[in-house]
């Protein structure tokens, strides 16, 4: 043997090769290699070796020298029949797994489905016009030191002024108006049908230009020219007109005015932000406002929406718009006005103004149902993922014989991802089946029409297989990797399973609680604030109220009559009108009081005489109007204590007697003071009010909307029966409507109310699939621990002791979850709550109640196991050791 | 005649083993070929060609006869199979009968 010198050629392309290298080939070229570098270093310099050394090794990086990662046999399909089979029977033979892990996916899933066909919903409303991208509503902020309002309607002749100022960027203007009317009564004479309906719009002919609603009959492009025209939706169409077409028939509006029905529209969309039954031409308005349309810039009850032209943007047109105002708005508000465009596609979810044609709703209300959905099917993932590695161990020995028959780690993966991926397309599919069953019910839930139909369209249907697929691939994954890594001989020999990731699934258990935990203390949080909404003290009587629309009916002429034949009831204690529904709306009124220089605009509510006392809200100085005092109605003011604050006036009593002007002379004065009351809903603070008495008979066109009366009785059927009575006697030939002002008040909480059901459920949904969950982790720790338990009960452990033994390792998870709820579930709540200017208070209870509860849950899930492992008789586990 | 796919420098390696008898191994291969040709193949170079001759059935290898030199690691010795050894010789025939019917220079005789 040669016995020279033997150099150490450089590690690292050495180590090159052992890592490209088949390990067949290893030995033989790393043997060539070194001795080419031994031949190098005796004849030459170290660096020229090395170098060589590096430029050999790169020579063998040849792809028949590669390692293989080819699978021999490529045809797949077979294998994939197995797999399809093994999947099957793993299915059956573990039937209470297989239940758990499907049901769970399924759950998470349903609910994320339900909740996405519910964002896709709000998201879509008001885009199915053609030119919505293109379509801004004209919004008017009116308003000076914080009193006044952000209005969405405009003064009447704003939408055409502006047009035809500029008339290259404003392409089309619509005006949408209802006389600021909750209701309109209409009529068909002929077939005596009568109601009051509170879905009817006067509209400029571009109406159908504008917005892309179809027309069943009648002519698209002429169909509102006309004046008295009338446009019907199908469904008016059946109610008024059974058995007839309506096409050409007549409707009389307020007993005034006969419209001819000049076409039968598609009922309105659902989701657009404002629904219609009738669409009546602009021009028809002429007669009501003496032959020609109200000039003023001040009144504004339009809705005025503007078509941009092609490539004009939001901001050029609204550049326009200070000098715009300045141009045509009356000197006194000028400098209160600013005008704004509002893309119609962000009205539905971001628009909180004032004037709303219906409430909206609210952006943050879709965020949290996302965010619930995604936490839902993460949740069920996890489950997923826990129980399949949990249930990995029962399958060690197919693993172990899949091994030793020559299955690679890859092909080993492969199969069970295969079978996640197979599992969740199951589920899903058993989710379908759960959502087409509950759609109805939720529907009603969230007040929606979404059809199952739309689940089935290619997009969606595509959407929801990509997601099957992400939550088999993601949830698959990691079992599979856990599973195929299993050593085969330790397997076969039946040798006890180290259970690796026994961390990482106590991680996911613990998030999973955590997001529960979460859930429940938003869904207190979100149920008590509801409930301060809605119960607390409004500062006027809302029970037994009962409200009569009455605008642009007779009553002007009719009320003292009505009034007096209604209190002859013994079951009604009070009558007033008022301007707007107490307690959900106001309007806007100038104002000039002593040491002002201009008027300015506060929040305004007109009324007749008995207002306080119908809704008992108290008098804190001075007096209410005086049904004696003629002079109320023009020469005097009740404002409420936020008002008398907001002048720096000091107290109540110093307020009275503090003057304004009226017809421009200093000649009225405060005469009362009423102790602050919610004139609006609890969302927004209490503001400065002005309570004005309108005693005119003209009032009910426009400043008296309702009848409001107070019943003192028990019985509400005859007390509304003797309401109708008296307005029978007055008004025999109007219809009859009313209702209760409290239930019509909680409509204004609709949105929390939403909110607060849906995350009830949803949350009670997630406790239930993390229990699942937890469930299944118990079942597999307990078999797992069979044996040890068999030792301590020969050595006379108690059963309280199993308990402890085996739940210590949950509960100390969900101790952790807890933790960290805690501080996540206080910051968002917290953010949500600050959306309120009522709201409660950050409470302990919410939290305790959260964690007891999921402590409870989780508890009681492996008490069950623990009683289960300690009936097992030790002989059982022990025997065959 | 039937073409044996033995291409330039595979006729050359294949004969270059051929006539190291029992010695044929990667390196002294490479020697070999550098000391008749001039040119210097890689060590890949040179395995991909015996692993292809390999595969077409013109040589055998066996492993043995490990050195310090290679840090205690076995060589892989090649052998003609039968099969080469007549590649070889249609090869020569085949070239030889084209060379004989090529046009005389006139130089000889």
């Amino acid at each position: 043997m040669n016995e020279s010198k033997q150099y150490r050629p450089p590690k690292w392309p050495d180590k090159l090769l052992g890592w490209f290298c088949h390990p067949k080939h290893l030995d033989i070229f790393r043997g060539d290699v070194y001795e080419l570098y031994q031949d190098r270093r005796e004849n030459g310099s170290k660096i020229r070796a090395d170098i060589g050394f590096f430029f050999d090794i790169l020579g063998l990086c040849r792809p028949f020298a590669m390692k293989s990662h080819k699978i021999e046999n490529s045809n797949n399909i077979p294998m994939f029949k197995n797999y399809f089979k093994i999947t099957y029977r793993n299915l059956l033979r573990q039937k209470v797994y297989s239940f758990l892990n499907l049901s769970g996916l399924a759950i998470g899933l349903a609910c994320s489905i339900l909740i996405f066909l519910y964002v896709n919903d709000e998201l879509s409303y008001d885009r199915f016009h053609e030119k919505s991208d293109r379509i801004y509503r004209m919004v008017e902020h009116f308003e000076d030191e914080g009193n006044g309002e952000h209005s969405a309607s405009q003064p009447f002749p704003t939408g055409p002024t502006l047009q035809s100022e500029y008339p290259t960027e404003v392409v089309q203007a619509v005006r949408l108006f209802n006389f600021q009317s909750p209701t309109l009564a209409l009529s068909n004479k002929e077939a005596d049908k009568a109601f009051n309906e509170s879905r009817v719009f006067f509209a400029d002919s571009t109406f159908l230009d504008v917005f892309d609603f179809n027309l069943i009959s009648g002519n698209q492009e002429t169909a509102l020219d006309n004046p008295n025209s009338i446009l019907i939706t199908a469904s008016m169409a059946r109610k008024y007109f059974p058995d007839e077409d309506p096409m050409g028939k007549f409707l009389e509006l307020q007993g005034r005015q006969n419209l001819e029905v000049v076409g039968v529209l598609e009922d309105s969309p659902k989701n657009a932000h404002f629904q219609f039954d009738f669409i009546i031409s602009f021009s028809s308005l002429k007669p009501w406002f003496g032959g020609g349309y109200p000039g003023t810039w001040y009144w504004n009850p339009c809705w005025t929406y503007v078509v941009l032209g092609d490539n004009v943007s939001k901001e050029q047109v609204e550049s326009h718009f200070p000098e715009f105002v300045d141009k045509f708005f009356p000197g006194f508000i000028k400098e209160d006005v600013t005008l704004e465009l509002q893309p119609l596609t962000d009205i539905h979810l971001h628009s909180k103004l004032d004037y709303e044609i219906e409430a909206n709703n609210n952006v943050e209300s879709i965020y949290i149902f996302s965010a619930i959905a995604f936490f839902v099917l993460l949740i069920a993932a996890i489950n997923f993922i826990n129980l399949s590695t949990a249930r990995a161990t029962k399958r060690a020995r197919e693993v172990g014989v899949r091994k030793s028959l020559g299955s690679s780690k890859p092909q080993l993966i492969r199969q069970y991802v295969f079978e996640s991926v197979f599992m969740t397309f199951l589920s899903m599919i058993f989710s379908l089946i759960i959502v087409a069953i509950f759609l109805p019910a939720f529907n009603g839930l969230t007040e929606k029409a979404v059809s199952f139909i739309l689940l089935l369209e290619p997009a969606r249907l595509l959407t929801l297989i990509g997601i099957t697929l992400i939550v088999g691939l993601l949830s698959g994954f990691y079992p599979a990797f856990v599973l195929s890594s299993f050593n085969t001989v330790s397997v076969l020999k039946g040798a006890h399973q180290k259970t690796s990731g026994l961390n990482f699934r106590k991680i996911l258990v613990t998030i999973q609680f955590a997001i529960s935990i979460c859930l429940i203390i938003g869904t207190i949080v979100a149920i008590n604030q509801l409930q301060f909404l809605m119960n607390k003290d409004v500062g006027f009587d809302q029970e037994n109220v009962v409200m009569v629309p009455v605008i642009r009916s007779p009553m002007g002429q009719h009320y003292e009559n009505f009034k007096n034949a209604a209190l002859q009831s013994p079951r009604i204690s009070s009558i007033t009108a008022v301007e707007e529904i107490v307690g959900a709306k106001h309007q806007v009124g100038n104002y000039q009081f002593e040491g002002m220089e201009q008027s300015k605009p506060y929040a305004r509510f007109n009324m007749r005489h008995d207002f306080a006392k119908t809704f008992d809200i108290p008098i804190v100085a001075g007096r209410a109007y005086d049904i004696n005092v003629q002079t109320d109605d023009s020469l005097a003011l009740v404002v409420n204590e936020t008002f008398v604050k907001s002048m720096n006036w000091g107290s109540a009593e110093q307020a009275i007697g503090k003057r304004f002007y009226f017809r421009s002379e200093l000649r009225g004065k405060v005469v009362g003071v009423v102790k602050d009351y919610n004139f609006v809903s609890k969302h927004r603070p209490i503001a400065p009010l002005v309570l004005t008495l309108n005693t005119r008979r003209g009032a009910f066109n426009l400043f008296i909307k309702y009848v409001a009366v107070k019943i003192n009785s028990q019985d509400v059927e005859a007390s509304i029966l003797d309401i109708e009575n008296a307005w029978k006697s007055v008004m025999p030939s109007m219809p009859f409507d009313y209702f209760f002002l409290d239930d019509r008040l909680n409509d204004s909480y609709k949105v929390e109310r939403k909110l607060s059901n849906v995350t009830i459920i949803f949350s009670v949904l997630t406790i239930l699939v993390a229990c699942l969950g937890l469930f299944g982790l118990a079942t597999f720790s307990v078999e797992q621990r069979t044996k040890e338990i068999g030792v301590r009960k020969v050595l006379g452990i108690s059963t309280s002791q199993i308990l402890v033994l085996l739940s210590k390792e949950f509960l100390f998870l969900i101790l952790i979850a807890f933790v960290v709820a805690i501080p996540v579930s206080y910051l968002l709540t917290k953010e949500w709550l600050n959306g309120f200017s009522y709201r409660i208070g950050i409470e302990m209870w919410p939290f305790m109640v959260a964690g007891l509860l999921t402590f409870m849950v989780a508890f009681l899930t492996v008490a069950f196991h623990s009683l289960k492992a300690s009936s097992i008789n030790p002989v059982e586990t022990l025997k065959y050791e | 005649m039937k073409y044996t796919q033995l291409g330039e420098f595979e006729e050359l390696v294949l004969l270059v083993i051929g006539s190291l008898g029992d010695n044929a191994y990667s390196i002294s291969i490479k020697e070999e070929l550098k000391r008749h040709t001039k040119r210097n193949p890689s060590i890949g170079a040179l395995h991909s060609a015996f692993n292809r001759l390999e595969k077409k059935g013109f040589l055998e290898s066996y492993e043995g006869g490990a050195t310090n030199k290679r840090g205690g690691r076995s060589k892989r010795f090649y052998l003609i199979t039968t099969y080469g050894r007549k590649a070889l010789d249609d090869s020569f025939e085949l070239r030889s009968t084209l060379y004989h019917s090529l046009p005389q220079l006139g130089l000889s005789e």
